[in-house]
């Protein structure tokens, strides 16, 4: 019984090793939109795992690989406003929301939700937002959109850039997991 | 039962356990790639020495900087030295991420300069480290001033050379430093005693009081310095009569401030030639008697290629 114990406990291990997908090149862009101008940056270097046993799921976003159109921009959004150097990455952390395992012999989309902890500028907030959770050819990839409020993270924006800076910001993430 | 029961409790803290894992992952992987250290400075000059600072690529660079008549020297009549200012503008250019190329004019000595600057290594952690980054700086400067001095004044003699090896560290988000060794070669001196060729070592740091505003401080000591017939005890002295004084080094206490596309830079100093082998060889002026000069570097950069 002992012996049997032990390789159930293996066997789970071994198990839920099997199930996680990961990536080292997933997509995230931010968007502001102000009066004055348009802000928009990509990363293309965001890791995420996603553990289809129990729908557990993280992300990473270094922020220094954030690519800005001018590069003063992304010096700003660096040193001014992210503080990277005090906060290198963003992150969540947390789970998809009644997850029950999915097919992954069955090209599907499924809309769900996902919920936990979202870490930026050494700030958390609990969030629960939307995902788009697709399999095709036996992969899984994740697709959500939603928005962030600087103010919810103390990224201050002086009140001389508030026509440049939009408080409220648009998040893209793309995972496309192997 | 009791034995399911311990199999069910062995697995309770290994799946939250594996959720921690995750993000281990995921740091784990991060910490192998190599971070560059950025904004070292807020400009691409201290005040008179260059910062290790380029603009990035693609971008042009203007830059006005203006050094106002002496705080000792008629203050108010001079309109706080506006009436006397001395002025030098510049225009560069980034072809690529390391190389910055520029042209200058500096109204003292009706002078015009050729510039290029160049990263040689930057700061890094991570995979590859670097405790500094290392930019040069070289620039030649061609006198265009009308002299009746008897003196030929050959396209030669006319100019001057600076280069300089800006070693920097960023030590923290708010705190950089740099050392500068500069070289200063002038084809003419005032004097036949005079070097040709001086050596400088420029030291430099700022501190970051709000993410926009830094306080700078900048001293250029030069190990031969030249001299200079020193008036300042007896105007009204004979030539031959004239005592010779070294030429000072060149202090400058100023403070930048960032909005968007511009940087502002606001200092004093006893500096007045704007260009470099002005500023860093023949400062005449000194601290101590109240010779210092109110001044700005204000640049602004236009993203003009991707």
């Amino acid at each position: 019984m002992k012996k049997l114990v032990l390789l159930l406990f293996i066997g789970a291990s071994f198990m839920s090793q099997a199930q996680k997908v990961s990536t080292r090149s997933g997509f995230v862009k931010f968007f502001s939109d102000a009066p004055v101008e348009d802000i928009t940056a990509e990363n293309n270097q965001v890791s995420s795992i996603l553990n289809l046993e129990d729908g557990s799921f993280a992300f990473l976003v270094p922020i220094k690989a954030f690519q800005f159109e001018k590069a003063l921009m992304q010096e700003h959004f660096n040193e001014n406003y992210m503080e990277s150097g005090k906060f290198p990455s963003a992150s969540f952390k947390g789970s998809i929301a009644d997850y029950t395992k999915i097919d992954l012999s069955k090209d599907a989309k499924y809309t769900l939700q996902f919920k936990g902890t979202m870490t930026v500028h050494g700030e958390s907030q609990e969030i629960t937002k939307e995902v788009i959770l697709v399999v095709k050819g036996g992969k899984v990839s994740v697709q959500a959109e939603f928005l962030l409020k600087c103010s919810d993270y103390g990224i201050e924006i002086p009140t001389a850039k508030k026509d440049n800076i939009s408080n409220e910001i648009s998040v893209t993430v793309k995972f496309e997991y192997a | 039962m009791l034995k399911r029961f311990l199999v069910l409790a062995a697995f309770a803290p290994l799946s939250l356990w594996a959720q921690e894992d995750l993000m281990a992952e995921l740091e784990q992987a991060d910490a192998n790639k190599t971070e560059y250290a950025f904004a070292t400075w807020k400009g691409t000059k201290v005040v008179n020495l260059q910062t290790n600072e380029l603009p990035g690529k693609g971008v042009l660079q203007y830059t006005i900087l203006h050094r106002f008549g002496a705080f000792n020297d008629d203050f108010f009549y001079n309109f706080m030295g506006l009436d006397n200012a001395q002025v030098r503008l510049t225009l560069d250019y980034s072809p690529t991420s390391w190389l910055n190329v520029g042209l200058g004019h500096t109204g003292f000595r009706k002078t015009y300069d050729v510039f290029a600057k160049y990263r040689l290594l930057r700061q890094s952690k991570g995979a590859r480290k670097m405790p500094v980054s290392v930019t040069g700086f070289s620039s030649a400067y061609y006198s265009a001033i009308r002299v009746s001095d008897g003196v030929d004044r050959t396209f030669g003699r006319r100019m001057s050379y600076v280069h300089e090896l800006v070693i920097a560290r960023k030590f923290s988000q708010n705190f950089s430093a740099q050392i500068v060794p500069t070289l200063i070669h002038s084809n003419l001196t005032n004097r036949a005693a005079d070097n040709n060729t001086q050596i400088a070592v420029g030291i430099a740091a700022r501190y970051k009081i709000t993410p926009m505003h830094a306080i700078t401080v900048e001293y250029v000591p030069v190990l031969n310095p030249n001299q200079y017939p020193d008036l300042s005890a007896d105007p009204l002295a004979l030539p031959m009569n004239v005592p010779f004084s070294n030429f000072t080094n060149a202090l400058s206490v100023g403070i930048d401030i960032e909005t968007g596309g511009h940087v502002f830079q606001l200092f004093v100093t006893n500096a007045r030639g704007v260009a470099e082998p002005y500023a860093f060889t023949q400062t005449d002026g000194s601290w101590l008697d109240g010779d210092l000069h109110f001044g700005f570097n204000i640049s602004r950069v236009f993203t003009v290629s991707n």
